[in-house]
């Protein structure tokens, strides 16, 4: 049912609704009863200790009679799954969803083609309630490219705009990459194991005849790259922010927000492949996101552009705990890697909030430069407070999950803290940019026309304090407990002070900065903005130049020298033909005596001891 | 006498009861797929049409002659017994005994699934013709020729009667184009006549080398690629014969003809050369080179992975480059092509399987992407990709057709690719793990190649410069939406679609589970022996 409800919604969308209103209502209903049917699913699993599994085949073939028994057929199964994890999971992101299409209906008035962007939304629920519930990872793969292709279509949503049309490109074609790479992954760890379902593969990962550690490091390698791109991990996140701000604010934050739930629960489970292969392999990835957490945080910094400066603090953050899930499976065998997810189930919600909010603001002030912006604390209450909370419960998120699984005195433990400064800096920029000073714009521009928006502004609301009350969770033992059902002791309360006051001291240090001088400090980002937009800029121009035009201009010349070559050919075997003709006209004995002087002209220099 | 053969009640022994079994067999029923179309296109060519009063009957006649053949197919398909690895539907008469040619037709699976896509295309193909206007007897009599042609290299098991029917098929084509094509047809007719005569003259060259290595015993398939041939002559053959499909899959570098033809032929020419024409080249290495000759197919599984991944690579990047719209159509049929080969290439029973299965979904994501840019571009009244532009809005239907052929190519689930592509990938990695890789490059490319086209053609900013569109006629759409639906189809249910809560299918027996029939015996010289158990961690 969790599965037939969305689906169910988006055929009737797609095929009978056609006005606005009617379009977002039909999303919403549906996404209200996929809602209440995964609470009921939840209310179930309260009454056993296993989780529901259901199984459909989606098809199955034998392949061969002899050689490995787990080679000889090929199925793919709907190996439906559904704990405590997969519920809560589903939850943040129906909920996600819904406050969305809330806000959509409200600001996403002007927005075209409403009917098709609600139709997505609900395809987009189907694909993430598969992707979650699935233990077969090729019908996983299915799941998952089904919602890259829908989240290509949302995000491309505003036909007949150019920068919308350019930078949504990116959005196809890099996670495609990274999507490829998942399914590369799947099909190397088929290759060697004959399974792809993760209850027969995992016992078998050390056991399956044949296995090497390198088949399992590449294996890990493609799943962790295939994974880190739906996470949105620095560098694999433009397809969110080249599109943060061509693409409906909706799409945005959905987008964002519902790929990391889904993600961070995938790759919570296929962590144990990762584990099996080496330390090396484990270390190398928990490097990628601490580098990521960094760099994301960092980089948001960069300009002014608000909802892009969003996505990276939340990618940060997301790293953060990406980086915690893996720590947990190396030091402590799993036992606190569901802090990770725990956290990402926090930062899910937060993020779409401040996007939704600071898309609400920058729509009011129809500006999308942090340095225009002002004043909103004041004509925007409602949008600024959820600002700040979104901001907030970002940069707390990772506290509770850090305090589980990562020694503060280690060098994880170091970078991490500084990651959780830059994530709560990023944050609360957004906050301070846009809720204080003085609204400056351009002269025709009515500044009290600046207000809320009725209808719209609880949306933003009720999402960061969802997020809050999942980031406090996250720092309660029960909580884990609840999610993987496995016992977790207690951290102590000075670890949690002491992430807790990481974060703090990043609230404070961007503060003090803004306090003494806001348009200091915006200037300098806007500065620092053009220059990564320039360094960016020549990058690619320098990729363009050296590596795409060429390789592109030799398949366009090969494609232009083949006809050259076939019209060559061609003139070659007519001027062939007709000195055949010619010779069947001519005189026999003159063309016998010449073409034997050619022969023997030929022998001559051919063989050997004859001429030389 | 034939109509009572026809007729004549047969039940075939199933384990699992399927509908339709038993309703009737016939000693003639691939005859009838070759030789109806023919009959049919006489019939055509000899009725009077003075100053073209009957057009539409004609045409009428040759849509109910495909509608027709694809009845007889979906019961012949629904009564094919998958369990059986012998060839089912024989027919054998001796025809020149004293060379050993036989007429002897047959299918196993792999061959079903041919057919079934050559009847799916075949109807596409009418459909899409529907708007021809201009000397209508004439196109409808090649047409069906064509189709008939390309269903006796399907069924042919003398490999003698099979290069007939191959190079027979290129006439119709090439007079298709050279008579109703677009301003550059006579290149293109004369480029298709160039390769596929090429490929049909070095085809012929390796299947007379078996028949003299085999000691001029006879043409049969099974006479001429027995086991026991030496090493250095399978070979020897299996490149001779990779060479003859290369012309006419197209595989880099013998694709020089599929720009032209699929640039300048009309949609409905198109359908036929990109959708089954074209499959009949890894056909041809299916039946020869890797169900015949396994220690060529070892020895050659490198090379025919090198040829998957520059196919699918160049015709990435020549989509990327190319300002004409018909043009990157034709660059991007060659996609699939380079997915079935790399299954072959994978040599290990699933690459097999999967390679089976996307001979038909490739089959009917090239003629939907080349179908798809001819039709939007006659729509649109331009091919450059410089004046057409943000045509989503006003042509609905084309733009949703252009994106389920993009996401046919890429293998997005719910499409039948999606299953081939899986079983391929999964298969070429076990064997051809550098060349599955370079091939996901490929693709990577061909899903960048897309996102430029669709951004460029679809979702930009209209082009106020632009001549006046008009979204697709209804038989446009109707063709567009078969070859779509056909992938739809087997990707929601490839196990064919069963009564609820049981196994027991309805009319769809499932095309993966006819299509087992015969490949594992194909897939048994590929077969890995069991590795030794892992020692104790």
């Amino acid at each position: 049912m969790l599965l037939i409800a969305p689906l169910a919604t988006f055929l009737l969308a797609l095929s009978s609704v056609r006005t606005r209103r009617s379009a977002s209502a039909m999303a919403m209903f549906g996404t209200v009863v996929t809602l209440l049917l995964t609470l009921l699913v939840a209310w179930g699993l309260t009454r056993r200790s296993t989780p529901f599994i259901a199984t459909y085949q989606y098809f199955s073939m034998s392949v061969a009679f002899s050689g490995a028994s787990n080679f000889q057929t090929f199925g793919i199964q709907l190996a439906l799954h559904a704990d405590h994890l997969t519920v809560v999971a589903l939850l943040a992101i129906e909920i996600c969803m819904i406050a969305t299409i809330g806000w959509h209906q409200v600001m996403g008035r002007t927005e075209p083609g409403a009917a098709r962007f609600h139709a997505f939304i609900t395809a987009l629920l189907f694909a993430f309630a598969g992707i979650l519930m699935s233990y077969d990872l090729a019908a996983l793969f299915g799941f998952w490219a089904i919602a890259g292709a829908v989240t290509y279509l949302m995000l491309a949503h505003r036909w007949g705009l150019d920068a919308a049309a350019s930078r949504a490109r990116i959005a196809l074609a890099l996670p495609f990459v990274t999507d490829l790479s998942l399914l590369c992954g799947i099909a190397w760890i088929y290759a060697r194991y004959g399974t792809q379902t993760l209850n027969t593969l995992l016992p078998i990962l050390h056991t399956n005849p044949g296995w090497t550690v390198r088949s399992l490091v590449v294996g890990s390698v493609l799943l962790m790259i295939g994974v880190a791109g739906r996470l949105a991990l620095w560098p694999l996140n433009w397809w969110i922010t080249q599109t943060a701000v061509t693409a409906p604010p909706s799409a945005s934050a959905i987008a964002q927000s519902t790929w990391s739930v889904a993600a961070i629960v995938v790759l919570y489970r296929v962590m144990p492949v990762v584990v099996a292969s080496n330390q090396q392999t484990l270390r190398g990835c928990i490097s990628a996101c601490l580098v990521a957490a960094i760099a994301a945080p960092l980089l948001s910094l960069f300009g002014n552009e608000p909802r892009r400066a969003i996505a990276l603090a939340g990618s940060g953050a997301v790293a953060v705990a990406a980086a915690v899930l893996m720590n947990g499976f190396q030091v402590q065998s799993s036992t606190f890697a569901i802090a990770g997810v725990a956290a990402v189930l926090a930062i899910a919600p937060a993020v779409a909030a401040g996007m939704l909010a600071i898309a609400s603001i920058a729509s009011a002030m129809r500006t999308d430069d942090l340095a225009e912006m002002g004043d909103a604390w004041r004509r925007m209450r409602a949008s600024s407070g959820a600002l700040l909370a979104a901001a907030i419960v970002i940069g707390l998120a990772v506290s509770g999950a850090l305090a589980f699984g990562v020694r503060s005195r280690s060098f994880l433990g170091f970078a991490l803290g500084d990651a959780v400064v830059l994530i709560a800096v990023a944050g609360l920029r957004l906050f301070l940019a846009a809720s204080f000073g003085p609204l400056r714009r351009r002269r025709a521009f009515e500044p009290d026309r600046v207000r809320e928006t009725p209808g719209a502004l609880g949306w933003p609301y009720w999402l960061a304090l969802m997020s809050a009350a999942l980031v406090v969770a996250s720092m309660v033992t029960g909580w884990l407990n609840f999610l993987d059902g496995q016992k977790h002791p207690a951290p102590s309360a000075g670890a949690i002070v002491v992430w807790v006051l990481a974060a703090i001291i990043g609230f404070a240090a961007c503060t003090v900065a803004f306090a003494l001088s806001k348009d200091g400090v915006l200037a300098a980002s806007a500065t620092a903005g053009v220059w990564l937009g320039r360094g960016t800029a020549a990058v690619y121009g320098v990729i363009e130049r050296f590596l795409i035009e060429p390789t592109t201009d030799i398949a366009r010349r090969f494609g232009d020298w083949v006809p050259v070559g076939d019209s060559a050919v061609g003139r070659l075997t007519g001027l062939s033909g007709q000195l055949a003709l010619a010779a069947a006209r001519a005189p026999a004995l003159p063309l016998v005596i010449v073409l034997a002087v050619v022969l023997a002209l030929v022998f001559a220099l051919v063989a050997p001891g004859v001429a030389r | 006498m034939i109509l009572l053969t026809f007729v004549a009640a047969t039940p075939s022994p199933t384990p699992t009861a399927s509908p339709g079994a038993g309703i009737f067999s016939s000693p003639i029923l691939l005859s009838l797929l070759i030789w109806v179309p023919v009959l049919m296109a006489v019939a055509i060519a000899s009725m009077p049409n003075p100053r073209g009063r009957y057009d539409t009957l004609m045409k009428q006649i040759a849509f109910f002659t495909t509608l027709g053949l694809v009845f007889i197919l979906f019961v012949a398909y629904n009564q094919f017994e998958n369990f059986l690895p012998t060839m089912q539907y024989e027919e054998r008469l001796d025809w020149l005994p004293a060379i050993g040619v036989k007429y002897h037709l047959g299918i196993d699976g792999p061959g079903l699934v041919m057919l079934v896509l050559s009847g799916l295309i075949g109807v596409a193909s009418v459909l899409a013709s529907l708007g021809v206007r201009e000397r209508v007897r004439a196109y409808f009599c090649l047409l069906l020729l064509a189709e008939a042609s390309v269903n006796g290299a399907i069924v042919s098991r003398d490999m003698f009667v099979l290069i007939l029917f191959w190079g027979a098929s290129t006439i119709p084509l090439a007079l298709l184009i050279l008579g109703w094509g677009g301003p550059r047809r006579s290149a293109a007719a004369w480029r298709l006549l160039g390769y596929w005569g090429f490929g049909t003259g070095v085809l012929a060259i390796g299947v007379f080398a078996l028949y003299a290595a085999t000691g001029a015993q006879g043409f049969d398939i099974e006479t001429l690629l027995k086991p026991g041939l030496s090493p250095r002559i399978q070979l020897a053959v299996s490149i001779v014969i990779i060479i003859a499909a290369a012309t006419r899959l197209p595989l880099f570098p013998l694709h020089g003809w599929i720009r032209d033809v699929l640039a300048e032929a009309p949609p409905g020419v198109v359908v036929v050369v990109a959708g089954a024409a074209s499959r009949l080249g890894a056909f041809l290495i299916l039946r020869t080179v890797i169900a015949a000759e396994p220690a060529a197919g070892h020895l050659l599984s490198p090379l025919l992975a090198v040829l998957a991944a520059l196919t699918v690579g160049y015709a990435a990047l020549a989509a990327l480059r190319t300002v004409d719209i018909r043009h990157a159509g034709a660059y991007l049929a060659m996609v699939p092509g380079g997915i079935t080969i790399l299954g072959f290439a994978a040599v290990s029973p699933l690459g097999i399987a999967g390679s089976v299965l996307s001979l038909f979904t490739g089959g009917l994501s090239a003629a939907l992407v080349a179908g798809v840019c001819a039709t939007l571009s006659d729509r649109a009244q331009s091919r450059s990709l410089l004046v057409l532009s943000g045509l989503a809005p006003r042509m609905p239907n084309l733009a949703w057709l252009f994106t389920i052929a993009a996401l046919a190519l890429l293998g997005i689930p719910i499409l039948a690719s999606f299953p081939a592509e899986l079983m391929t990938f999964f298969g070429a990695f076990k064997n051809q793990p550098i060349g599955a890789f370079a091939v996901a490059g490929g693709l990577a490319l061909t899903a960048i190649s897309l996102a430029v086209l669709l951004r460029r053609v679809l979702f930009g900013a209209p082009n106020p410069e632009a001549p006046g569109v008009s979204d697709s006629s209804l038989s446009e759409t109707w063709y567009l939406g078969l070859l779509a639906g056909g992938l739809l189809w087997v990707g929601l249910f490839p196990g064919g679609p069963k009564i609820p809560g049981t196994e027991v299918p309805l009319f769809d027996p499932g095309l993966i589970n006819q299509m087992t029939a015969g490949i594992s015996d194909i897939a048994s010289p590929y077969v890995a022996p069991t590795p030794a158990p892992a020692p104790a961690p």
